[in-house]
Formats: C-alpha cells, sequence, structure tokens
C-alpha cells in the first residue's frame, strides 16, 4: 500500500517499468502466458462484489504488483463524496493489497444522478479547494495516498481561472496526493480546447508524479475522443519522452478498454514503454 | 459568479438537454459527455440483460434504456445496479402486452446478474440430518447458497434464455405454458435449470424461511416424492446451514 516515508517518496511495490491494464477477456491468458510485464492495474469498480472475477484478481495478484484504479468516485462532486462507494473501495483495498490506489480530477454527480462519466471541473480556486478536501477526506479513510489522474477534455468552464496543471499542482499541495499523468490525456485535451501540453508537462510538480498512463484515442472530425481503443500514437509517444526525461523513470501502464486486442498487443505496447525508461533511466528493479 | 454546485446542475442539465444553458466552450462538445454517459448506462444494462437485447434487437432495446434511464437513472458510481429495477420497469411498460413476458425473462437475466456476484459457500452434505432428532426433523429449517434464486412464470422463460445462449436462436413457442425454476452458481459456473414445479414449491418455502414439514405440505408431495426432493437440495450442493426453527421465530 502506498504511504509517504519522510522524504515524500511512496513506499510501494510498484516498479518503474511499464505494466497493463488487466480487463476480464485477458484474466485467462494473464495466468497461462505469465508475459513480463512489471505490474497490472485494474478498475477498482469491477471487484467490488464476489464471484469469478475478484477471484481471477487475487491469482493474478499473486504474480504481479497490483494498481487499483477507480472511475466512479468523482471527488470534485460538489454534493459530496458517496460514502458507500468510499467504502467498497476500502473493501476492494483490504482484499487485494494495492501497491497504488488512484481515482480521477473529475466530477460524477449532482442531485442524487451520477452520470457514470470522468466530468471536467472548472479550473477555479473554488474547486482545488473542494476537491482537496475530498482527497484528504478519502485519503483519512482508506489509510493510502491517493494518485489523482487528469481527464480527457471536450469542453472547458468559461469561468476557469488556471491552467489545469496549476489547478493539479495546488490540489496536490492542498491535499498531499499524489499525480497519475495520463499523456494521452493531455494530448487530447490539448487538442481539443487548444492549450499546451509541453506547458503541462513542464508545470507539473516532478516529484509529485508517481504513475503515468498511456492509450489510444480516436478521432471524430477535428475532436479526439478518448475512447482506450487504439494502440498509443507517435506524437503521445513523444510527450512519453519528454515526461520521462523530465520525471525520472515512473510506472507507466498501457490501458486498452475498446475494441481491446490479444494480450500481447498489450504487452508490445508495455515492452516499447520500457524500452524509453530504459534509453532515458536504465529500468529500476 | 456561479457556485462549483451551480456549474455542475447546470452541466448536468445540458446533459439531459441539449437546449440547457451551461456555461462552457465549445458547448457543441457537450454532445460527447451526453453520449458517453448514455452508453455508458446503455452498455451496463446490455451487460446485464443480453438475451432481453438479443430478443428485442438493438433499436428497441436503445430506445427501452432510454426510457428506463429517464424513470431509473443511476444512482451509483458502480453500473452493476443499474439494471436492479428493469424487470419492475418492463413488467409496467409491457403489461398485458405480446411481450408482457420479457418482464419475466428479465427477472432471470438479473437473477443471474445477482447470482454471478456472490460467493460460493461450503455445502452440508444429508449426515448433516443425523445430528437431529426424529421429532425434530418436522421443525427443521435450511439456509441455501447466497447466490440461489427461485422463479416461476406463466410463459416458458427458462427454455427461452436457455436456447438464447447460443446466437441466432428461433424464438421460443410461447403456448409451451409456464416454467419455474432455479438460477445460482455452481462450481463457479452459472447455472439456470428448470425444475418439476412439486419441487419448486417445495425449494420456494424452504428458501422462504418456512420448516421442512410445513414444505412438505405445501408442495402436496408424497414421501417418496419429499425424499427424492430432499436427497435433491443435498446432492447439489444447496444448502449450507441446517436448525431448528425456534419457536422465538414465529409462524
Amino acid at each position: 500500500m502506498s504511504r509517504l516515508d519522510p522524504r515524500g517518496v511512496p513506499l510501494g511495490s510498484i516498479p518503474a517499468r511499464a505494466g497493463i491494464g488487466l480487463r476480464f477477456v485477458h484474466h485467462d491468458a494473464l495466468l497461462e502466458e505469465r508475459p513480463a510485464i512489471g505490474w497490472i492495474e485494474a478498475h477498482t469498480e469491477n471487484y467490488f462484489h464476489d464471484g469469478a472475477a475478484p477471484r481471477a484478481l487475487e491469482r493474478a495478484r499473486a504474480n504481479y504488483p497490483l494498481s487499483l484504479h477507480g472511475v466512479g468516485l468523482g471527488l470534485g462532486s460538489a454534493d459530496g463524496i458517496d460514502r458507500a462507494h468510499l467504502s467498497r473501495v476500502k473493501r476492494a483495498i483490504g482484499r487485494f493489497q494495492p501497491a497504488l490506489v488512484s481515482e480521477h480530477a473529475c466530477w460524477g454527480h449532482v442531485g442524487g444522478e451520477f452520470f457514470n462519466d470522468l466530468l471536467p471541473l472548472p479550473y477555479t480556486e473554488e474547486a482545488v479547494a473542494l476537491l482537496a478536501a475530498q482527497v484528504r477526506e478519502a485519503q483519512d479513510f482508506l489509510g493510502v495516498q491517493l494518485l489523482i489522474e487528469n481527464v480527457s477534455a471536450y469542453v472547458a468552464f468559461e469561468h476557469s481561472r488556471l491552467a489545469e496543471w496549476e489547478f493539479l499542482s495546488a490540489v496536490v499541495e492542498q491535499s498531499a496526493c499524489g499525480l497519475l499523468l495520463d499523456i494521452n490525456n493531455i494530448y487530447v485535451s490539448s487538442k481539443n480546447l487548444g492549450l499546451d501540453a509541453h506547458a503541462f508537462i513542464a508545470g507539473v510538480p516532478a516529484a509529485s508524479v508517481h504513475e503515468i498512463h498511456l492509450a489510444g484515442h480516436a478521432r471524430n472530425g477535428t475532436i479526439l475522443i478518448d475512447d482506450h481503443g487504439s494502440a498509443v500514437c507517435e506524437e503521445v509517444w513523444d510527450l512519453y519522452s519528454r515526461a520521462i526525461a523530465r520525471f525520472g523513470a515512473r510506472p507507466t501502464l498501457i490501458e486498452w478498454d475498446t475494441d481491446i486486442p490479444a494480450l500481447n498487443t498489450l504487452v508490445g505496447e508495455a515492452a516499447r514503454a520500457d524500452r524509453v525508461l530504459e534509453e532515458l533511466h536504465g529500468l529500476a528493479a | 459568479m456561479a457556485s462549483l454546485r451551480e456549474l455542475q446542475r447546470s452541466f448536468a442539465a445540458a446533459l439531459h438537454d441539449p437546449a440547457a444553458e451551461c456555461p462552457v466552450a465549445p458547448p457543441a462538445n457537450l454532445a460527447i459527455y451526453r453520449n458517453n454517459s448514455s452508453q455508458a448506462f446503455r452498455s451496463a444494462l446490455e451487460a446485464s440483460f443480453p438475451v432481453i437485447r438479443a430478443r428485442v434487437g438493438d433499436d428497441y432495446f436503445g430506445q427501452l434504456a432510454h426510457y428506463y434511464r429517464k424513470a431509473f437513472p443511476s444512482r451509483s458510481g458502480d453500473l452493476h445496479f443499474v439494471g436492479a429495477k428493469f424487470a419492475g420497469f418492463l413488467g409496467d411498460h409491457l403489461r398485458d402486452g405480446d411481450y408482457a413476458w420479457l418482464a419475466d425473462l428479465a427477472h432471470i437475466e438479473w437473477s443471474r446478474e445477482e447470482a454471478l456476484i456472490c460467493a460460493e459457500l461450503p455445502a452440508v452434505g444429508a449426515e448433516v440430518l443425523a445430528r437431529f432428532t426424529p421429532e425434530q426433523l418436522e421443525s427443521l429449517v435450511f439456509t441455501f447458497q447466497p447466490s440461489l434464486r427461485l422463479h416461476s412464470s406463466p410463459y416458458p422463460v427458462f427454455s427461452v434464455w436457455i436456447a438464447n445462449q447460443t446466437p441466432g436462436a428461433s424464438p421460443v413457442d410461447q403456448s409451451l405454458g409456464g416454467e419455474c425454476g432455479l438460477i445460482r452458481i455452481h462450481g463457479e459456473s452459472l447455472e439456470v435449470q428448470p425444475l418439476p414445479p412439486h419441487l419448486f414449491t417445495y425449494l420456494y418455502a424452504l428458501d422462504d424461511g418456512e420448516t421442512l414439514g410445513e414444505a412438505m405440505e405445501r408442495s402436496g408431495l408424497d414421501e417418496p416424492g419429499f425424499l427424492n426432493a430432499l436427497g435433491f437440495v443435498f446432492s447439489e450442493g444447496l444448502v449450507t446451514n441446517v436448525s431448528v426453527k425456534s419457536s422465538m421465530d414465529g409462524g
């Protein structure tokens, strides 16, 4: 489980290597093929309950370090945290003993209705304060440091007064959370909203970045859609190299959620990320 | 300036109504979020009700999902439970029509969904009965596996479900009449099994907390039938605990 040592470095067992997002369709193949990947990440909500899925994750967990990645808490929701959901996250942490636990810098519910999507926040001081307070509340309850991930955006609030990286930096400062930087999301948002992806990577506090996500996106006319349905594009690989050059070697995840290919395709993408890590920093054990 | 909550309320309104005002740029891109949230809901519903979707087709299933979401929006960041009220919704929506049987099929599919997330507990064998005196046998109550679900329908919905495990299944002849049966997890696999009516009634009574004596009377089983039924619940690994009903448990 990720905890801070006195230097602010998370003590976990996720190596600074490439891993893959584990989806149901790959559970059997992962156990049979035992690919040489550094770690796995699973969506927390998929393992909230009993039955075959959590048993399969326990078997996978016996072979690979695990990160749990939540998609449903929406910690930026002004209506507050869904405590029942948070309790289920805590139960999953207790059951699977992940080395990292992450959520998103987004909101997801209002007035009792949940949208089951990663909805964008306005980048204001008010939203920083609310998200930071709720991240602290969640961290206190869960007993772990959370990593917060930047989301892909298709719109920007007219009320925003901060750049996204300034917003995330302020949340880190006020909540002592870490950051999970999704390089594809930075790219998608920068193209959709005319932002500077390089300024984002140059601006966030490097020591707070504890994990990186890589994925593919789709193009719909002039809009990029973060569908996790294809290989990582060359522009995102370039941004990833810049990020690793600045941040140092970081655990890096290949995500694929739609039109999911055979496991070895993901393993091939992970091997490419490993080569970037090795060229720039040498692989951590 | 609008508060964060006000901004989120206006965003939510725009997710339901393209004409609603929301201070974002470019506003046309709100359609992406509108589509994402309705697709997430529909996909979760489709994962829970694959046979309904196969029987009614993509377009009609999409319409059902749309109206169902209006009536019963998601109440959790965990999409697993969005289908909990779908069978009841279909029952209200399709009552007395030619497709009323879809609601009963939905009950079976939702039971499958519930069973899939249940733990399988160690079963006890028939030898457990030796712990009780002959006088106590009539007053025994059984606890069944948490995944066990029992359904009866005036339509042949078990046959429909079973036939549709193969893609491109032909429609089942509705004149076959009603069916009853069980859904459960057994040896890590899902089992959907039609049962003879007497056996079903007997299981239903036991699952409802009735004693062995009461269940025998309610099911109308004769002695050989009763012994077969008793053998069935143990040999199938359905029983996880047996105890004597306390007089404090009430009638």
